[in-house]
């Protein structure tokens, strides 16, 4: 039992922070559909890419809940020794960081194109920033809680921008289906499958979950939520948008924009940079939770809690200066971070497993790590 | 102190500096400082390669007058500005408006006809690009005149020519079906895609000489100009290729199958010369390309329901079902008529696929359609459109068989 954090977290809290993990910033950019070369089968790559990510979660759940009172930082040092288990963690510090990161300046980017073009973007940050911070520093049964409450929100929020534009949605867009070949999927897969591979997370909360034996479940639950919301997305921005939907650059806005009912019900894209700043606020600040609780037990601290705000500190101007703007924020997520994300997930998993199996062949009849 | 607490509280007053900073919100704009822009409208400047924007924006303090009753002056004030792009001719406005025009609020964009002649595509840009205007705005293109001079035009019951425009709008697209309305949203998706071309609602200018009647008229005031919204304006490429007159644009409606309602004109069987007014209930349209022999051709099929709301002449619809039958058939010819009105003025004049039957053949056969898309302008005016129309007379309103009004009276 580790020392740091003490809360505890339901199952149903665990899934709606994972959730979140994966709706930001994938709903901002829409990977899958602006990468697409035909967005039509945009659709298509979210769901392919969530049945690939079910086995993904499901092993990293697993491989936690052999430790089920380590995080993923403890327990590749067991595994891997303690050189080369620093240094996974390491690797894992490091992609958490770059994610961070990414979504600060993904939701300030999304300030500024659609609502307040002339306000710095430094403002958007920073105020996310801090709001995640004070988050962040309650811990983790504080923002998992939060957490819970907003998924309701942001899910009701995405709902609404998916279906209230009916009047400008035309089916047929969603044809032909596959024009390009199965080929021409692997762009918008691979996109979205390095947002599914942020789900290594898992790795740092399954040890506070109240009830560990169903963190596999929740995992698979969070997937399946995310995974629907996010093509639920795709559908509906190809069908009111058509050939057009790979040109806008925040394409669930653009969608939002065109919701108008009876002249009444209208103008409520506000809603849908709500629902971002929500989902961006909650991942950022469990990952500032996670970074923080992965530094103090890497280095053996005995308190996290001050390593959250000089860490938010580093993160604002580390994302004002690694990139130059919009178009290479989006160019770095759908290409180079998701290829590395994927690499990154997949290569600590395995090295992982592969551990575990030399382990228990030097060793056998010690599986039990306690 | 040690050092740890002075760098928390250098970072404490750094975050409070930056709360400070960003105090109240950056973007902000105060109601009493904004014009609203109610529609924009393109032209060509008089001087040679610049763009002039006309816009017309609100005046809040007279439209509170026109609603009580006593409006002395115009509920808005038309602007025009020029530069040599739309926005720098937008951001040029800013040298005559007191208030910053925002427009956020506009319903249409209007292009004039010789502006839309020559090509929209770098206009086009700052309408989805700059993000003040919405993608749900209509997209118009004045006959015959200037978007400027068309915009003058004023209708009656309303305050607003923009809020005057829509209603008409409105009215003729649910009613008659007789124009294509298109929002910015669906203009952009006809000018990107493939094997379809664009379409706009016509409006044209309508003079009124001054009325010299000055009965009723406690003051003498008359709308000399006004707008009439009917038809549709076939873009090729980015250029106006020309117009659909009300026949032709609610043959194309049939084929987008969006008619809504309208009437339709039939000859009553049996009787010369007397017409029965169908009242069109609704419509669905199929489209099916067929690729026989590496010759494309399109299958159209038309269902539509319609009334009987009246006839000239006598009608008994229960003295024999050929009556009944016979103007179902009417009816549909009367719409077989008006879509080959539609598809002969596409193909043959203006060589524009506003169907959209090329879009058709890309999502059914997209293999054939990489070779076909290359010589689609010879193609489609030699394509087969096989039309069949299925129409049902459901129901014969109020009365089932006629009155006799007329002939008892020559009887007495």
């Amino acid at each position: 039992m580790s020392v740091l954090e003490g809360g505890k977290i339901s199952g149903r809290q665990f899934m709606a922070v994972l959730t979140m993990v994966r709706l930001v910033p994938v709903t901002l950019v829409f990977s899958m559909v602006t990468s697409a070369s035909n967005p039509q089968d945009a659709w298509i790559a979210s769901i392919i890419s969530g049945v690939v990510a079910i086995p993904f979660a499901m092993l990293i759940a697993r491989l936690s809940l052999k430790f089920p009172e380590k995080t993923i930082i403890e327990y590749s040092q067991i595994i891997l020794g303690p050189v080369l288990g620093k240094l996974v963690g390491l690797v894992f510090l490091w992609f958490s960081i770059q994610t961070s990161v990414n979504i600060i300046r993904a939701l300030g980017e999304a300030y500024a194109i659609a609502i307040m073009p002339e306000t710095p973007i430094q403002t958007f940050m920073i105020m996310l920033a801090i709001m995640s911070c004070y988050a962040a520093r309650s811990g983790l049964e504080v923002l998992s809680r939060l957490g819970e409450d907003t998924l309701f929100i942001v899910g009701f929020i995405f709902l609404v921008a998916c279906v209230l534009p009916y009047n400008a949605m035309r089916l047929e867009n969603l044809l032909p289906v596959l024009a390009k070949g199965m080929s021409s999927l692997i762009p918008p897969v691979v996109a979205s499958l390095g947002y599914y591979s942020q789900f290594i997370m898992i790795g740092m909360l399954v040890p506070y979950l109240a009830k560990p034996e169903e963190a596999t479940k929740y995992a698979i639950y969070a997937v399946l939520i995310s995974g629907f919301l996010t093509t639920a997305g795709c559908v509906s921005v190809v069908a009111a948008l058509g050939t057009t939907a790979n040109s806008w650059t925040l394409p669930l806005f653009s969608l939002a924009r065109l919701i108008s009912l009876g002249e009444f019900f209208e103008r409520i894209e506000a809603g849908i940079m709500a629902a971002w700043t929500l989902s961006t606020g909650i991942k950022l600040a469990l990952f500032l939770w996670a970074i923080s609780v992965g530094i103090a037990q890497l280095f053996n601290l005995k308190r996290y809690e001050p390593l959250v705000f000089p860490l938010a500190a580093v993160f604002i101007p580390l994302a004002l200066v690694a990139f130059e703007s919009m178009v290479d924020l989006e160019d770095y997520l759908s290409k180079a971070d998701a290829v590395a994300a994927v690499i990154i997930a997949v290569a600590v998993i395995a090295l992982l497993y592969v551990g575990l199996g030399v382990r228990s062949f030097l060793f056998p009849g010690k599986e039990k790590y306690r | 102190m040690k050092p740890w607490c002075i760098l928390r509280a250098a970072a404490t007053v750094l975050l409070v500096l930056a709360v400070i900073s960003s105090a109240g919100c950056w973007s902000r704009r105060e109601i009493q400082e904004i014009g609203f822009a109610l529609l924009i409208g393109l032209d060509h400047a008089a001087e040679e390669g610049k763009v002039m924007i006309t816009v017309h924006i609100a005046k809040p303090f007279s439209l509170l007058a026109a609603g009580a009753g006593t409006a002395e002056e115009k509920a808005y004030w038309q602007v025009s500005s020029t530069g040599r792009t739309v926005f720098d001719a937008w951001r040029n406005l800013r040298q005559q408006s007191p208030r910053r025009p925002f427009l956020h609020h506009s319903r249409f964009i209007v292009f004039g006809e010789e502006f839309a002649r020559s090509g929209i595509r770098e206009a086009l840009d700052f309408f989805y690009r700059e993000g003040e205007v919405r993608e749900t705005n209509f997209v118009v293109v004045a006959k015959g005149a200037k978007a400027s001079e068309f915009v003058w035009g004023e209708y009656e019951l309303e305050p607003m020519p923009s809020r005057g425009a829509l209603g008409v709008i409105k009215q003729v697209a649910q009613e008659l079906s007789t124009i294509v309305m298109v929002t910015l949203n669906d203009f952009l998706q006809m000018m990107e895609a493939e094997g379809i071309e664009a379409v706009a609602s016509r409006a044209e200018q309508v003079w009124r000489p001054p009325s010299q009647d000055p009965r009723g008229q406690l003051k003498n005031e008359v709308i000399a100009v006004s707008g009439r919204e009917t038809g549709a304006a076939a873009f090729k490429g980015d250029k106006l290729a020309g117009w659909l007159d009300k026949v032709q644009a609610r043959g194309l409606q049939w084929v987008r199958g969006k008619v809504r309602s309208g009437i339709l004109l039939i000859e009553q069987p049996g009787k010369e010369n007397k017409l029965a007014s169908i009242e069109i209930l609704r419509a669905t349209s199929t489209v099916t390309p067929k690729i026989s022999e590496g010759r494309p051709s399109i299958q159209l099929k038309v269902d539509a329901v319609g009334v009987i709301g009246e006839v000239q002449e006598y009608l008994d619809p229960m003295a024999s079902e050929e009556i009944w039958a016979s103007m179902e058939r009417r009816m549909a010819e009367a719409i077989r008529h008006e879509i080959e009105a539609a598809l002969d003025i596409a193909k043959h004049e203006f060589n524009s696929d506003i169907f959209g039957f090329g879009a058709a053949f890309a999502r059914r056969y997209p293999k054939e359609w990489d070779g076909l898309k290359r010589k689609w302008d010879e193609e489609f005016p030699k394509l087969d459109v096989e039309i069949e129309v299925k129409t049902i007379i459901r129901r014969s309103g109020l009365t089932r068989r006629s009155m006799q009004l007329v002939r008892r009276k020559e009887e007495v």
